[in-house]
């Protein structure tokens, strides 16, 4: 029980579709955690239950030693900073970050908003219209909004998915820094999981309403526990293992091209910058390379040998 | 070059027509003569300050005006709720609302009057001031529902979760989110609905009695028995009136970009 937010047995249902099927989790406080897998999987249906702004159709979610299945979302105290930010167009930034403490009437109004503010870097825009923000500031209003509510848990849609690249690694490294500053606990939905591995402590991959596996980012990295999270994270090529009745999968550089054992036809090559990514038609199934960029293209229809080293695959339970 | 021509012309023709009417009005009403004619007999003011000195038109007007402001405020009362339902919840036969809230538009005035008059106001003996007013009402929603309904289509629901999430109840979050954001299109929807009503005319016709009568009805009446200028006068007047709401709205809030 020492979980800070738990959901148990929680089953959420769109109509007459299961969403989310008994899913069993268990967050510690401050934990920054990351919901990952592909769209319609359940990860932002899961997110939007915590939230309140959906109601389960079985099963128990406790916060902070509290059942709040069936508490209104106003008084969950968890924050969300939507995907599209979901400013108040027609108030200024300030009020905006404002809106919720006026709601709680609050004392030192302006200067808990200054607070929040320039805790995303914003002081000089109190008096913007979010209109007239980029989309990496308004994300960051959306953020102090949720922030100075002090909100025992705050989630996080697909926080990173609308920015731009540099962007990107700067919300980051902010993300991570207001957490280490606050200390509140995080749960982001990603489908991304260079962003998963990048960011949390601990990610929880989902599939189908179902959680696939929960770890850190290196044994999800290292040691995925079935073939869809070997898939999620780059091991291209799996293959039935005859020896094990299991599975193993290979990453694209793990695959040796121009010698081995099996031979295969390049159905397709691209040039990736660092290293050149190949596709096999092989009578193994298609297998997923690449190489060095220093080492000369392989054209598309050539046929070329390969091998797939045993040491270098992990092995999976099933394919 | 021929072509171009005829375009000039077709656009004169077509400016004749729509404006024409208009200039004659004015022109009319600002005869000396002593009847309604064109072109007018001299110059003078004194039918348009006749307009103001006759008792029933001031009466009338008062009526119209009381019909298209409460009329319109109770439509958007009716209308704003609506559109929002309709607009933000899968209600099952939500078509079929949004179809019968189009009707008054549809269906002819006269119709309406006649139906309201022969079948709520003779049997129920509802007076005729409530009925024209819940006329007016009726026929002014589906404007409110259209043009509201518009502007909450461009509005962001998620605004609405992020407000609950920060403590608002759902009808808070209504107030204060929803409703500052589409006071554009509720704006401009009061504005359509005043005009439609003040102008309304078939139903109106129908529904009338001693003492209740709208402008529009009142001014047939009047032309009936008196053939002065005074109701081209008037005419000039409550097109300026129309001209300078509409002029506004555009000026102040992008009128047409709601209707």
């Amino acid at each position: 029980m020492s979980e800070f937010l738990s959901l148990e047995d929680l089953t959420l249902a769109y109509g007459g579709s299961v969403a989310v099927d008994r899913l069993n989790l268990g967050i510690r406080r401050g934990e920054l955690i990351a919901l990952l897998g592909p769209s319609g999987c359940g990860k932002t249906t899961t997110m939007r239950a915590i939230a309140g702004l959906l109601s389960p159709k079985s099963g128990t979610i406790r916060l902070d030693g509290r059942d709040v299945t069936r508490v209104a979302p106003s008084r969950r105290e968890v924050g969300l900073v939507f995907q599209s930010y979901a400013l108040f167009p027609h108030l200024t930034v300030f009020e905006n970050v404002a809106f919720g403490l006026r709601l709680r009437k609050e004392g030192d109004l302006a200067a808990k908003v200054a607070a929040g503010l320039a805790t995303v870097g914003l002081s000089d825009f109190a008096d913007r219209a979010p209109a007239a923000l980029s989309g990496g500031q308004q994300q960051r209003v959306a953020l102090a909004r949720s922030l100075v509510m002090n909100p025992k848990v705050l989630l996080l849609d697909e926080p990173l998915s609308n920015l731009d690249a540099r962007l990107r690694l700067e919300m980051r490294l902010e993300l991570q820094r207001v957490q280490r500053e606050t200390g509140v606990t995080m749960i982001f939905v990603t489908h991304d999981q260079a962003e998963a591995l990048a960011l949390a402590d601990r990610i929880v991959v989902m599939r189908d309403g179902k959680i696939e596996q929960v770890g850190s980012p290196e044994q999800i990295w290292t040691e995925p526990a079935s073939g869809f999270v070997a898939d999620f994270v780059g091991f291209e090529t799996i293959l039935p293992d005859p020896e094990t009745g299991g599975a193993l999968a290979w990453r694209p550089a793990a695959v040796t091209l121009g010698e081995g054992p099996h031979r295969g036809v390049i159905r397709g090559a691209s040039f990736a910058g660092a290293h050149r990514e190949y596709v096999l038609d092989t009578a193994l199934g298609v297998v997923k390379a690449e190489t060095p960029a220093s080492v000369p293209p392989l054209a598309p229809g050539a046929e070329v040998a390969f091998d797939l080293p045993r040491a270098r695959a992990v092995r999976l339970a099933s394919a | 070059m021929n072509g171009r021509l005829a375009a000039w012309a077709v656009l004169g023709l077509v400016l004749t027509f729509l404006i024409g009417p208009f200039l004659i009005i004015i022109a009319a009403a600002l005869s000396a003569g002593e009847s309604l004619a064109f072109p007018p007999q001299g110059l003078s003011l004194k039918w348009v300050v006749k307009v103001f000195e006759i008792e029933s038109f001031r009466a009338s007007f008062g009526v119209s005006m009381f019909l298209a402001v409460f009329g319109t405020l109770a439509a958007l009362a009716l209308g704003v709720p609506a559109a929002y339902g309709l607009n933000r919840y899968r209600v099952p036969g939500a078509e079929a609302v949004r179809t019968i809230v189009s009707a008054p538009i549809i269906v002819p005035g006269i119709i309406v009057g006649l139906a309201l008059l022969r079948y709520l106001v003779i049997p129920t003996g509802v007076g005729i001031g409530p009925a024209l007013f819940l006329a007016h009402t009726a026929l002014i929603l589906p404007y409110a529902v259209r043009v509201v309904s518009a502007s909450l289509e461009n509005l962001r629901t998620d605004i609405e979760e992020a407000a609950v999430l920060l403590g608002c109840t759902r009808f808070g979050a209504f107030r204060r989110v929803v409703l500052p954001n589409i006071r554009g299109g509720v704006l401009a929807a009061f504005i359509l609905g005043f005009v439609t009503s003040f102008n309304q005319v078939p139903v109106s016709l129908f529904l009338s009695g001693p003492g209740v009568r709208t402008l529009p009805v009142d001014m047939i009446a009047y032309m009936e028995i008196n053939y002065d200028p005074s109701v081209a006068a008037l005419s000039a007047l409550l097109a300026f009136m129309s001209v300078a709401i509409v002029f506004a709205a555009e000026k102040f809030l992008g009128f047409s970009k709601y209707v």
